[in-house]
C-alpha cells in the first residue's frame, strides 16, 4: 500500500513538473500585460531540440539549448505584440503552428540525420536512426530520500525536478517581493501609470515574455529528458495549453501553481493507474480527454470565482500599450 | 506622439498610416507570401535541400489538372472552417476550435451512414442532405457549448475551444478503435467505407466540382448573412462594441451562441467533406490540421468570404505539395505546416506595415 501511494505521488509529481514549469514563465508574461500563446509551440521546440542536442552533445547542452531557443521564439512573439502591437492571439497561435511545424521537421528521421551529423561527425550510425535518447538519471538527494512515502515521491527525481522546487518559490518571491517585480506588476496592471512612474514598459514586457519562452523551452526539455524520452511527431498533446488554463487557475501566483500543476499531474496519473486497473482496457481515449475537460471545468470555476471576488486577471492583458492612445 | 527607437543610423519612427488602398493591401499579402517563400528557401538550402526543385513541384501543382482538382478538394474543408471562423472572429469570438468542430462534423455524416448501413435507416438519396444537416447541427453544437460558456459564465473562448479539439479527436479514435470499426476491416482501425451515393462525387465524379460548388454557396450564404440579414448586422455590432450592442438593445449572449453555432456549424459541414469528400470513410487522423489551416486563410482573406474561397485553394494546393515534396524529395510533410506557420507570421507583419510605416531620420538625435 504504502509502494503504491509512493509510486502514485511520484508520478503524479513527475507529469506535475511538466505544468509547473511551463506555467511559472507563463504567470510573468500575463502579468505584464502578454499573454504568450505560443508556449505550446515553444515546449514542443525544446523537446525536439533536446532530442537532438542530447544525442550529439549530452543533457546538460540540450537543456541549455532548448531554453535558448525558447527565449528566441518569445522574442519574436515580443516584437510582434509589443512593438507592432498585433493581436496577442493570432501572434500566439502562429508561434504554435511554427513550432509544430519546425520541430517535426527537424526531428524526422531524414532531416535530423544531417543535423546529427554537421553537430557531431563521429557519431554512431545507431544513434542517427534512433528515436529515443537516454533519460535523464534519477538523483536521489541523501537522507531527505529516506523519509517514509514523501522521500522515495518527492527527493528521488531527476534534477529538473529539484530545479521547479526552487524556481516556483523563487518566482513567487521575485514577483510579490522585489522592486522588479512591482514593475512588472504595475506594467500589467496600468501601463500608462507605470510609464509615468519611470518604468520601461516595452522593457519589462519584453523581459518577461523572454522568461516564459525560457521556462517553457526548460518545460519541453523536462517533457522529453525527464519523463518521455521518445521522440513523436506532436508528442505535447496540447500540454502547453493545458498549461495556459493552469496559469489562470493559479490566479497568476507562482505558489498556487505548484497546487494547480501537481492537481492535472494527478488527473493524468489517474488515468495511466486505471489503464492498469483494466478500467477502460477497451476505451484509453475515454480515459485520456479526461486532463482536457478538467481544465475546461477549472476553467468554469475560476471565471465564476473571478467575478464573485473581482481578483486576478491582469488589467491590461492582451492590450498593447502605445503612448500616443 | 509616435514610437521612436533609437538606433546609430538615426531615429527610427514608427506611424500610424492614415488610409490604405485596397490595392496596398493585396500587394502586402502577395508581398508577404513572397517573403514567406524566400525564408523557406533559405531553410531548405541549410538543409541541404534544392530550393528550386521543391518550388517548381509547388507550384506546379497549381498549373496541372490533376492536382489543381487535388488541391480543390483540400481546399472544401479549410473553406468551409475559415467562412464559419469568419463569422466568429467578426463577432470578436476567438474560436480556435475548428479542428474539433471538423471532427464533430465527420462523426455526424459517418453516424447517419452507418445508420443507414447496419440498419437500414433512410433511402439512400436522402443520405447527403442528412449528412449535412447533422454535420451542421453537431459541429454547431461543440462550438455552442464554449459560446454558451462565455455567453453565460464568461468564461474566456480561447482555451476551451482547443481542448475541445484534443477531445473531439479522442472521440473519432474511442469510435473507429471499437463500436465503429469496420468488422471487415482486418482490425484497422477505419469505418466502413461509404457508399457512392454518400459522397460527394455527383458532378463529373470528382469530389472537388461538388466541393467547390458547396464552397461558393456557403460563402455566399455568409455574405448575405453578413451583409443584408438583421443577426448578421447584431454579430459585427458585438463585435464592435459589447457596450453599444447593450445599449442598442441587442441581446448579446443571444448573439453570442447564435454565432458560435454557425460558425461551428460551418466547420462541421467541412467535416462532412473530409469523410464523404476526401477520404471515403472516417479514420483516426482524418483531418491534418484543416482547421488550423482555416485561421490562417481567414487571416489573410481578411474575413472576406469571396476572398476566402480562393485562399483556401491556394492552401489546398499547399497541402498537396507536401505529398509531391515527400514522394519526390524526401522532405518530410511537417515542412507544409512550417511553410504555413511563416507564410502566418509574415502576414501579420505584413498587417503591421499596412497600419503603420516606418520612417528613418538620419542624423537627428535627441
Amino acid at each position: 500500500m504504502i509502494e503504491w501511494i509512493e509510486s502514485v505521488l511520484r508520478l503524479t509529481i513527475q507529469v506535475g513538473t511538466i505544468y509547473l514549469l511551463a506555467s511559472l514563465g507563463e504567470i510573468y508574461a500575463e502579468r505584464s500585460g502578454i499573454l504568450n500563446l505560443g508556449l505550446e509551440g515553444i515546449m514542443i521546440m525544446g523537446a525536439a531540440l533536446s532530442f537532438i542536442f542530447t544525442l550529439a552533445y549530452g543533457h546538460l547542452a540540450a537543456i541549455l539549448i532548448s531554453i535558448i531557443v525558447g527565449v528566441l521564439m518569445s522574442l519574436i512573439l515580443a516584437v510582434m505584440s509589443v512593438h507592432m502591437r498585433l493581436n496577442q492571439v493570432v501572434t500566439g497561435l502562429a508561434l504554435t503552428m511554427l513550432g509544430l511545424g519546425l520541430s517535426g521537421f527537424i526531428a524526422s528521421p531524414e532531416i535530423r540525420r544531417g543535423i546529427l551529423l554537421t553537430l557531431n561527425p563521429s557519431l554512431p550510425e545507431n544513434l542517427l536512426t534512433t528515436q529515443e535518447a537516454p533519460k535523464l538519471p534519477e538523483a536521489p538527494i541523501p537522507l531527505l530520500s529516506e523519509i517514509p512515502i514523501l522521500g522515495g515521491s518527492f527527493f528521488n527525481q531527476n534534477v529538473l525536478v529539484y530545479v521547479s522546487y526552487v524556481a516556483a518559490p523563487l518566482m513567487w518571491f521575485i514577483l510579490f517581493k522585489t522592486r522588479f517585480g512591482l514593475s512588472l506588476r504595475s506594467v500589467g496592471e496600468n501601463p500608462a501609470a507605470a510609464d509615468a512612474l519611470g518604468v520601461n514598459v516595452y522593457l519589462v514586457r519584453y523581459l518577461a515574455t523572454m522568461i516564459s519562452g525560457g521556462f517553457a523551452g526548460l518545460a519541453g526539455a523536462y517533457l522529453f529528458l525527464g519523463f518521455q524520452p521518445f521522440w513523436q511527431e506532436g508528442l505535447t498533446a496540447g500540454k502547453g495549453f493545458i498549461a495556459l488554463s493552469l496559469v489562470i487557475l493559479s490566479t497568476w501566483n507562482p505558489l498556487r501553481a505548484i497546487l494547480g500543476a501537481y492537481l492535472f499531474g494527478g488527473v493524468e496519473t489517474l488515468q495511466y493507474r486505471l489503464q492498469l486497473f483494466g478500467l477502460g482496457a477497451q476505451s484509453p481515449y475515454i480515459l485520456a480527454m479526461l486532463p482536457y475537460l478538467v481544465a475546461i471545468i477549472t476553467l468554469v470555476l475560476i471565471s465564476y470565482e473571478n467575478i464573485r471576488k473581482r481578483i486576478g486577471v491582469p488589467a491590461s492583458l492582451g492590450i498593447p500599450y502605445s503612448r500616443e492612445e | 506622439m509616435s514610437l521612436r527607437i533609437k538606433t546609430r543610423f538615426g531615429i527610427l519612427r514608427i506611424e500610424r498610416r492614415l488610409s490604405y488602398t485596397r490595392m496596398f493591401s493585396a500587394a502586402m499579402s502577395i508581398l508577404s507570401i513572397a517573403l514567406a517563400f524566400a525564408v523557406v528557401g533559405i531553410i531548405l538550402v541549410i538543409m541541404g535541400l534544392d530550393p528550386i526543385r521543391a518550388f517548381s513541384l509547388i507550384f506546379g501543382v497549381y498549373v496541372k489538372p490533376p492536382l489543381l482538382l487535388e488541391s480543390i478538394k483540400q481546399s472544401i474543408p479549410i473553406c468551409l472552417s475559415a467562412l464559419g471562423l469568419g463569422i466568429a472572429f467578426k463577432m470578436n469570438f476567438w474560436n480556435i476550435g475548428a479542428e474539433g468542430q471538423l471532427y464533430m462534423g465527420m462523426i455526424a455524416s459517418t453516424g447517419i451512414v452507418l445508420l443507414h448501413e447496419y440498419y437500414g435507416f433512410f433511402q439512400g438519396w436522402m443520405l447527403l442532405p442528412l449528412m449535412l444537416a447533422s454535420s451542421f447541427i453537431l459541429g454547431g453544437a461543440w462550438c455552442l457549448i464554449t459560446g454558451f460558456l462565455k455567453a453565460k459564465l464568461s468564461v474566456n473562448e480561447i482555451l476551451p475551444t482547443l481542448m475541445l479539439n484534443y477531445v473531439a479527436i479522442l472521440v473519432v479514435d474511442f469510435l473507429v478503435h471499437g463500436p465503429w470499426r469496420d468488422p471487415k476491416g482486418y482490425g484497422f482501425p477505419l469505418s466502413i467505407e461509404f457508399p457512392s451515393y454518400a459522397k460527394l462525387t455527383l458532378i463529373y465524379g470528382s469530389s472537388a466540382y461538388t466541393g467547390l460548388l458547396l464552397s461558393i454557396a456557403a460563402a455566399a450564404a455568409v455574405f448575405v448573412l453578413m451583409e443584408y440579414t438583421r443577426p448578421g448586422f447584431e454579430i459585427k455590432v458585438v463585435g464592435q462594441s459589447v457596450n453599444v450592442a447593450r445599449y442598442a438593445g441587442i441581446s448579446v449572449s443571444g448573439v453570442i451562441m447564435l454565432g458560435s453555432f454557425l460558425s461551428g456549424g460551418l466547420a462541421g459541414v467541412g467535416g462532412l467533406s473530409i469523410v464523404s469528400g476526401i477520404i471515403g470513410r472516417l479514420r483516426p487522423g482524418a483531418s491534418p490540421g484543416y482547421g488550423y489551416t482555416a485561421i490562417i486563410v481567414a487571416s489573410l482573406a481578411g474575413l472576406n468570404p469571396w476572398l476566402i474561397v480562393v485562399t483556401s485553394i491556394f492552401f489546398g494546393g499547399l497541402l498537396t505539395a507536401g505529398g509531391a515534396l515527400q514522394m519526390n524529395m524526401g522532405i518530410p510533410g511537417s515542412a507544409t505546416q512550417m511553410i504555413e506557420a511563416i507564410i502566418f507570421l509574415l502576414i501579420l507583419v505584413g498587417e503591421f506595415l499596412k497600419r503603420y510605416r516606418l520612417i528613418l531620420e538620419r542624423g537627428v538625435r535627441d
